[in-house]
Order: structure tokens, then C-alpha cells, then sequence
């Protein structure tokens, strides 16, 4: 890795070829919610090959994600794409179930691990047994500060990775209540959760994604990042599991010259670009629980009006 | 046989159909009935109604609050209730404790042992493994908040020292079959509780909307905020509260998120073949009067199934005021 990674996901073989990825260093092939997504890169090996080929053959690592929350039906085919990963060479795997995690120990030993945030690491005792299990990284769970990540990070000795932008994973379910709405709504499955679909209440807003919900608001530490360099991270996240090319590249381009500049000393951002942040959010911006307060609220210098979604 | 419960129901166990479907032979080895006692007085009627153990909290280590939790004083008599009836008493000590608050709870644990404490219930692989090496005659259970669905969840939490793992009341007897073909630790089922729509052990919708409000519920010494770590007041329940949704802007629904009560005692003869080792209710916050009522309804099932009968539970549901949804 150099001075920094900045990742993302993808979920399907569509949209990685609708995407310019220029602006990233690397990107998550799968969705981790459901099984049936529209042409789950985790259910479509060949896809799965062709997307890790295609994303190293932009110079960029490729890493495979797998399933938040896998019941034993699902296990047959988690074990195919770890073959298909370890295969085509991937650089790392993302496992959110432990069980995933010590299946993978036992199977491919030597296979890189990065460990997801739906697999709960809240502490360094707890990351310090997903170390021995194979864990390289670690995305902490979303719930604790940048404090409780650096004391993990500094008494384990593995990085972290940090979501930076994009909406905040908040739960994973086994059953989709979109699905409920087929007989209504011209959108059927596999398509009708990457519509914009908000839960409301007052001031409250999720995103639902059928199997998943994620935050209303955007996840935005782009006026921080100079303490998360300062701090050691190097390795940031943009999701955008759930989002368009134009959102997926339009972001990372803002980060990577925010990186860029902090790295060389300049901490500013141009005002042009919180304009574009803005077009790019449906309900607004947080900075999730990286300081230690309600994950919902923003913290810093910019007060960035709710949005209707 | 007819174990008369409280309410609408009642579990009668045929005769007939046991000699029909397996005849009738020694009584079976059955697995361990384990109630939620949230009180001395919950425990009392569990083990009157036929649990073979109750799992407490203690005060200030437990998760979901202060509601459902005893002192030590109250924790010593139910040990000691529990040892005069030959029976067991485990604790929940399910919150994800920082690194300080491990070494307190540790202690704590170490104490209480020695007064005759069997189990404790943990929701975090580290402080997992920390109990097993620093207190290992305990037995440890991994918590249904540690989010095991199966059979490799189950030999990870074999490989780092726990006796049990608990899985959701929602997996199938099948699953059951497939885990123990592999693992040799116990299967414990939660067969009576409330699916949420979100996994247990995998929500962070309350803190994302107000994180504020666990920690300033109620002055205590655990981490407050986070549901998942035990924080106090910390789920205000937005999962069974109205919700508008939303498609590209308009309004298309007023919606709950979708949540059921299981109480899956009409197939627990079929988790009992499948090789479930312990039958685990949830709700510390049910009154003494609703444990004792749903032990004895389980406890008839349990007895029946051990004796070869085929068990038949003729109520359509239990009363809401059963339910842990009714808490």
C-alpha cells in the first residue's frame, strides 16, 4: 500500500463496468446482504473471476467480500468464491461471521483476511483472536470512536480501515420486507432495493436496502482527514454498495484530492466541492460514531442542512 | 398426561400416537430446559415449573439495563436456591466490557464461582477466550448476540473454549443435525423469542439515531449507548415504532418494521431429535407468574417427547401477555 488506499464496493459485474474506478487503489467485489441481489457477484462465479481479472487489470487490488450474516445453506457457495478468489489471485478476502473467518484459516491458510464491520469488533481482546485467525485488517465496528480504534489499533498491531463517505451499514436482516411491495410497485426483485428507499420518522431517515439498512445520511469525514492520517489509518472506505457510477466516481475523486493535499500539508478543501458533496447526498451528511456521539449527528465545521430524501 | 397452563393453551401428550410413531421405550436423555429468571422470584417458579437452570444478569453487567438484573446479594440466594434443588444457575454477562471493565468483570466472575456459580453468558470472542483461560472450570455459553447462524460459527466458538453456543429460535432442526454432525460443542435454541427484523447482535439503528439517550438514561458503571454493548436504556424499540417509507421521494407505506414471536413448542420434539443439547427461553423482563407458565408449557412438551409421546400443543397463540413482545 502506498500513503493511503481508498476503496469501495461493488456488488455486481453491471456496474463494475459501468464504473470509473480511476480514483480508487482498490474495490469489494460481492454484496453482503442478499443472495439475490441483482447478479451477486458472490452467486455468479464466472462474473466473480472476470471482476477480480478486470479490476487488477486496472492496476487496482481486488478484494472479495462475502456474506454479513450466512446461514449453512449459504456456505456451499461462500466456500466457491473463496476458491474463485483464491484462484484468480485476489488480494484479500472481507469476512463479516466468524465462522467464515475460521473456515478460511483452515482452508486456505495464507489467504489475506480483512475483517468487516458486521463482524462486531468492539475491542482489543476481540480483535487480538481475529488476528490469530488470520484478520490482516480490521473495519471496527461502527459504533466505537476513533479513540476506542486507535487503542485496538495500537495493542494489536493490525490496521484499521475506515468508512470515510457513504452510507453507514446499521443492521442486516434475514428477511426483505420489500418484497412484500412486488404485487404494487413496477419494481420486482433483484432490482427494486437499489431504488431510493428511505424509512421517515420526524427528522429521522434510513435507507433501506431490503435485507439491510443503512444510514439516511452520508457518512463525511472529509474535512478530518487530516487527523485520520495523523492518526496512522491509511486505509479509507467510500460505500457504495448501493450507489451510482456518478456518485462512486464523484467521491472518490473529492477524497483522493483531499488525501493528496493533506498528505502534502494542506488540510483545506475547496468550497466548490462541498457543493458537489451536496448533490451527491439525499438526506445529509454525519460523521457516524467516529466522536464518540449519536451516529447521526455531524461533528466539525460545516452544518449541512437535512435533505427531504 | 395434561400440564394445565394459564391462559388459552394446553400441551397434551398422546399415548397413541407414541406407539405409533416410535413405541414406547425408556425415557430418552432430554436437553436442558433454561428459563430467564429477572428476578428471585422468576427463578423460584422456573424451577417449580420444571427449568433445570435460569440465567440471571447482575447488576450493572448484563445487557439490556438494569430491568431483569440482580444484586449479589440476590445473586448468592439464587444460587443457592438453584444448588438446594440440584438444579443450575448461569449469568449473563453479556456485554462487550472495554479493556478495564475485563478485568473487574473477571473478578467478579472469579467470585462468583467460588460461590457455586456453573456458567456465564459472553457476547464477545476476546472476553470469550480471557474467561476460559483465566476461569476454566466455568462453563461458557456464547452469547446469541455473538451472531452464530452455523456450523463454522459454532466450531469457532468450539476452538476458543466455549461449552455452548446459542442460536436464533428461526434456524430449522435440520441446521441443528448439520452443526452437531460437525461440532462437538452444545446446541443451545432459543425456541421462545422475538425475531426483530434485524439479527440479534447486528443492529445499530437506535444509536445512529440517538446514542445520547442510553448514556444519560441511568448513572451506572457499564458502557452506555450501544445496544450491542449492553448500554443502558439504549433500545428504545425503533424497530415497533411507525415508520413512513419512502420510494424516490413520495410517500408509499406507514410501516413497522416486521418482527415475530416465536414459540416454537409444538416442534420441539423435532430440536430435540435434531440433538439441540439446551431449550433456552428469552425474556429476563417476564413477570414470575408468565416464566412459570411457559416453563411448564415447555416442560410438559420436553417430558412428553422423553417418553416417546408425541406432544400436541392445541392453542392457535399465546396471549400477548405471554410474549416477550409484550414486555
Amino acid at each position: 500500500m502506498g500513503a493511503f488506499e481508498l476503496n469501495t464496493t461493488i456488488s455486481n459485474l453491471r456496474s463494475l463496468q459501468e464504473s470509473d474506478l480511476s480514483a480508487y487503489d482498490a474495490v469489494y467485489l460481492g454484496n453482503i446482504y442478499c443472495r439475490i441481489f441483482e447478479d451477486n457477484f458472490l452467486e455468479r462465479m464466472n462474473d466473480l473471476k472476470e471482476g477480480i481479472a478486470r479490476v487488477k487489470d486496472q492496476g487496482l487490488r481486488a478484494y472479495v467480500t462475502s456474506y454479513a450474516g450466512p446461514r449453512n445453506d449459504a456456505l456451499p457457495k461462500v466456500e466457491m468464491a473463496l476458491e474463485t478468489a483464491a484462484a484468480a489471485a485476489a488480494d484479500a478476502v472481507e469476512v463479516h461471521n466468524l465462522g467464515v473467518l475460521r473456515l478460511i484459516h483452515e482452508q486456505y491458510p495464507g489467504m489475506p483476511v480483512h475483517i468487516g464491520g458486521f463482524a462486531n469488533v468492539y475491542t482489543d481482546a476481540g480483535t487480538a483472536v481475529l488476528k490469530e485467525f488470520g484478520a490482516v485488517r480490521f473495519t471496527p465496528n461502527y459504533e466505537i470512536s476513533l479513540d476506542e480504534v486507535r487503542a485496538i489499533t495500537a495493542a494489536v498491531g493490525i490496521p484499521a480501515e475506515l468508512l470515510v463517505h457513504g452510507k453507514m451499514p446499521l443492521g442486516v436482516s434475514d428477511y426483505c420486507f420489500l418484497l412484500e411491495y412486488e404485487s404494487h410497485w413496477p419494481e420486482k426483485c433483484p432490482v427494486v432495493c437499489q431504488k431510493q428507499l428511505f424509512l421517515r420518522q420526524g427528522d429521522w431517515a434510513m435507507r433501506s436496502v431490503g435485507k439491510g439498512v443503512l444510514s439516511g445520511k452520508d457518512v463525511c469525514m472529509l474535512e478530518h482527514l487530516p487527523t485520520l492520517l495523523a492518526a496512522g489509518h491509511k486505509a479509507f472506505r467510500i460505500e457504495t454498495a448501493y450507489e451510482t457510477p456518478e456518485y462512486r466516481l464523484g467521491i472518490a475523486r473529492i477524497y483522493r484530492t483531499a488525501l493528496e493535499r493533506a498528505l502534502a500539508g494542506d488540510g483545506t478543501v475547496d468550497e466548490s466541492v462541498w457543493q458537489m458533496i451536496r448533490e451527491h447526498t439525499a438526506v445529509g451528511l454525519c460523521n457516524g460514531f467516529y466522536f464518540g456521539r449519536t451516529g447521526g449527528e455531524y461533528i466539525g465545521s460545516r452544518a449541512e442542512t437535512t435533505a427531504a430524501c | 398426561m395434561e400440564a394445565a397452563t394459564p391462559g388459552n393453551g394446553s400441551l397434551v401428550a398422546s399415548g397413541h400416537s407414541a406407539v405409533r410413531s416410535r413405541g414406547i421405550g425408556p425415557p430418552k436423555k432430554c436437553a436442558m430446559l433454561l428459563a430467564p429468571a429477572g428476578n428471585l422470584e422468576a427463578a423460584g417458579q422456573a424451577f417449580e415449573a420444571g427449568a433445570d437452570a435460569v440465567y440471571v444478569g447482575l447488576k450493572g453487567w448484563s445487557r439490556g439495563g438494569a430491568r431483569g438484573e440482580l444484586d449479589r446479594e440476590q445473586l448468592r440466594q439464587c444460587i443457592e436456591l438453584a444448588h438446594a434443588l440440584g438444579k443450575q444457575v448461569q449469568l449473563a454477562a453479556n456485554i462487550i466490557p472495554k479493556a478495564l471493565e475485563r478485568q473487574r468483570l473477571l473478578g467478579q466472575l472469579a467470585e462468583l464461582a467460588e460461590w457455586g456459580l456453573q456458567a456465564v453468558i459472553v457476547n464477545d470472542a476476546g472476553f470469550l477466550r480471557e474467561v476460559r483461560r483465566k476461569l476454566p472450570a466455568l462453563a461458557i455459553t456464547a452469547s446469541i448476540g455473538c451472531g452464530a447462524l452455523n456450523t463454522d460459527d459454532a466450531l469457532f466458538y468450539q476452538d476458543l473454549g466455549a461449552t455452548a453456543v446459542v442460536l436464533p429460535g428461526y434456524v430449522e432442526p435440520a441446521e441443528i443435525v448439520e452443526v452437531k454432525a460437525k461440532a462437538a460443542i452444545q446446541v443451545e435454541v432459543m425456541l421462545h423469542m422475538v425475531q426483530e427484523f434485524i439479527q440479534l447482535g447486528k443492529c445499530w439503528m437506535p444509536s445512529y439515531l440517538n446514542f445520547a439517550a442510553g448514556e444519560q438514561a441511568i448513572p451506572a458503571e457499564r458502557l452506555g449507548g450501544s445496544v450491542k454493548r449492553g448500554g443502558v436504556g439504549s433500545c428504545f424499540r425503533i424497530c415497533q415504532q411507525p415508520w413512513m417509507l419512502l420510494k424516490d421521494g413520495v410517500e408509499v407505506d406507514q410501516r413497522l418494521f416486521p418482527g415475530w414471536q416465536l414459540s416454537r413448542v409444538a416442534e420441539l420434539g423435532a430440536f430435540l431429535d435434531a440433538g439441540a443439547d439446551v431449550i433456552k427461553i428469552q425474556g429476563r423482563s417476564l413477570s414470575a407468574e408468565i416464566v412459570r407458565a411457559i416453563i411448564a408449557m415447555y416442560r410438559a412438551a420436553s417430558d412428553a417427547w422423553r417418553c416417546g409421546q408425541k406432544a400436541e400443543w392445541n392453542a392457535a397463540a399465546l396471549p400477548v401477555m405471554w410474549t416477550v413482545r409484550g414486555r
